[in-house]
């Protein structure tokens, strides 16, 4: 789970990386009493998670008061890659003389977290080649990993001591919160040497998720991502108009491939998961009903451990229940001829191969 | 890597869960000798005719298993192996799911300390057909004895792909889930190693997916150690959208980083022939190795 710039900020605090003075508002007419605690200039950022904030104008430094309402209004009207920001971050805006970038992240291939930090930060960070890296053991960080980092950055005096603290602490923020990432980019040096964490990015391990239950109280990204997690299906919205149901994540990602590769633009990606009873394909149509871009329904099934038989009778129960969207299935394994008759007085049109379907549901067969 | 001989006694830890006996049952089936189940508190019982014990130590002392699979729901996953690792188990093939990334990291440590080798976890687990040997949930009926070996992150598309290797003719030494999560117990790599110098295989397929760099790395070894075998590969997700957990943990584009695209293209320049649908994984791999 992707954390808001806010939420993230609230953990920093909580673990000492000091961060500037802020309001948080839901609202633009909210703006003038947050500038009263935060003072002037001050900064208005939309809380979203897309990327690209800043270049789509989310983000804007105002000088008096009239300007904060007018921009904060603008801002809550953008859509910043497709998401509508719900709230806005005043920060009090800082004068400083540079920028660092500072990360603990998973570093899959390494089998290990590893701490990244350059001593310029900004937005291209990515490609920085002078990035030093340090890989953290399982038992955490080191005060001499941590000063050895800062000496490799050329650090020295209060902006030493400061990171050596800024490092130690979003290491056991890492740690303890069970993130696969946070990350302050720009870490920002002020003129008297200390330090200033001027944006966050937190992933948290959702399947960590049961030993923190204060962040299951956020509500989800997507509603119907939320109902979908909720009946255990790994459930992503996209923005085309062709439903894609399977069981395993490897095989509906594959039926993406072949939707999109025929011409054809998915609307969701949905795993049912293995060993998929009846009630659980059922669930899954009627999510799918749900999604008002679905204008098809392209179902990919590889019996095998899911019985056929038990795929066929739900989605027989499902269209015989009301009108859904036309249904396009493959359903292969054993039992297939079974699964066959049962929906052979149904409207599902049914394939033996998922190329095959799929040239149907794109409307090439 | 450990694998387990025929006939070899093998501990199910989970044995009295839904999931558990269903597949302990089928690994019987199969001719798998499940010779005992573990459940705390369970001692005594008996699963599909298995017998239950409450520790794993109890079960290694009463059967000699040096081999377990683990079915424990992820709360108590890492504590399951933990246990069976203390008990001298050698190969853990661990099915469940959802397991947190510090418990998994935790795990590797505590393996790599013991010498012992650990599939998954979130995989189907791995089926040697030769051997009668099923540690997994794969459906048996897609897999036969052969000669080619089957590498997969994903657990149905290792299912789908090794149907139509056997349809066509091509069984299987070996067929092995990786495991869908940002980090597993082996790696492609450490298979692909293992494959090297055996000559009871003659291909190797590498079912990929986006996320991660565990592909462009395999890509590396296969250039590098001129790797001596042909290799076949399917790359599932080049529709996918980026920053979008695709089902498993581990299948999400970051940035730039572990896209299908850059996964291709690197298996390519290796020589790697790729598959661009599940179903062309078979015909390329049996124009190659029917020659």
């Amino acid at each position: 789970m992707r954390l808001l710039e806010y939420q993230g900020k609230e953990l920093f605090e909580k673990y000492g990386i000091p961060i500037p003075l802020s309001r948080l508002v839901r609202s633009a007419s909210d703006v003038s009493s947050a500038l009263k605690r935060v003072g002037l200039p001050a900064v208005i950022k939309a809380q979203v998670l897309a990327g690209g904030r800043g270049k789509a104008g989310g983000v804007v430094v105002v000088s008096s008061e009239g300007q904060a309402e007018r921009e904060a209004g603008r801002i809550m009207d953008l859509r910043i890659g497709g998401e509508k920001t719900s709230a806005l971050l005043v920060e009090r805006a800082s004068t400083h003389t540079g920028e660092m970038y500072l990360s603990v992240t998973l570093d899959r291939s390494r089998r290990s977290f590893v701490l990244i930090a350059t001593s310029s930060g900004g937005i291209e960070v990515e490609s920085t080649k002078d990035q030093v890296l340090e890989p953290i053991p399982v038992s955490g960080l080191t005060k001499a990993a941590a000063e050895s980092v800062a000496d490799r950055l050329g650090l020295s005096g209060s902006s030493r001591d400061g990171f050596v603290n800024v490092a130690m602490s979003l290491e056991r923020l890492v740690r303890e919160e069970e993130c696969e990432l946070a990350e302050i980019n720009p870490l920002a040096t002020l003129p008297d040497g200390s330090l200033l964490a001027l944006d966050s990015k937190v992933i948290l391990d959702d399947n960590a998720l049961f030993r923190h239950p204060e962040f299951s109280q956020l509500p989800p990204e997507d509603p119907l991502e939320g109902e979908a997690a909720k009946e255990g299906f790994a459930f992503v919205r996209l923005d085309g108009n062709i439903a894609v149901v399977g069981n395993g994540a490897g095989l509906v990602l594959s039926t993406l491939d072949l939707v999109a590769d025929a011409g054809g633009k998915p609307a969701c990606f949905l795993d049912l998961g293995g060993g998929s009873q009846q009630s659980r394909v059922e669930a899954a149509l009627r999510l799918v009903k749900k999604l008002p871009s679905a204008e098809r329904i392209l179902v990919n099934i590889f019996g095998g451990i899911t019985r056929t038989t038990d795929v066929a009778a739900g989605l027989k129960n499902v269209v015989n229940e009301g009108p859904t969207a036309p249904v396009y299935a493959r359903i292969s394994g054993a039992e297939e001829e079974e699964a066959r008759k049962l929906l052979a007085d149904t409207p599902v049109k049914l394939y033996s191969t998922a190329p095959e379907a799929v040239k149907a549901v794109v409307g090439l067969a | 890597m450990i694998l387990p001989e025929q006939g070899e006694p093998i501990v199910v830890q989970g044995i009295t869960g839904k999931f558990g006996s269903l597949h302990a049952g089928l690994m019987l089936q199969y001719g798998t000798n499940v010779a005992a189940g573990v459940t705390p508190g369970r001692k005594g019982e008996k699963v599909v005719g298995v017998p239950v014990y409450d520790k794993v130590a109890q079960a290694v002392a009463e059967t000699g298993a040096r081999c377990s699979i683990v079915f424990v729901p992820a709360p108590y996953f890492y504590s399951a192996v933990e246990e069976a690792i203390l008990a001298g188990i050698k190969l853990v093939v661990a099915i469940t799911e959802h397991v947190p990334i510090r418990d998994e990291l935790k795990m590797i440590d505590l393996a790599r300390a013991h010498d012992v080798t650990v599939v998954g976890p979130n995989t189907p687990g791995v089926i040697l057909p030769s051997r009668k040997i099923k540690m997994g949930i794969m459906p048996a009926p897609s897999f036969k004895a052969g000669r080619v070996a089957l590498f997969s992150r994903s657990g149905t598309l290792m299912y789908e792909i090794a149907n139509q290797l056997t349809l066509g003719g091509l069984g299987q030494t070996i067929a092995l889930g990786i495991g869908g999560d940002p980090v597993n117990g082996t790696t492609m790599i450490d298979w692909f190693d293992w494959v090297r110098t055996r000559n009871d295989i003659e291909g190797v397929v590498a079912v990929g997916e986006i996320g991660g760099d565990s592909e462009e790395r395999l890509a590396r070894y296969i250039s590098e150690t001129k790797f001596p075998k042909p290799i076949f590969s399917y790359v599932a997700g080049r529709a996918a959208p980026r920053e979008k957990r695709m089902g498993h943990a581990g299948a999400i584009i970051y940035g730039d980083l572990g896209t299908a695209d850059s996964k291709i293209s690197a298996f390519r320049s290796a020589g790697v022939q790729v598959a661009m649908t599940p179903s062309e994984v078979a015909t390329l791999v049996g124009r190659t190795l029917n020659r």
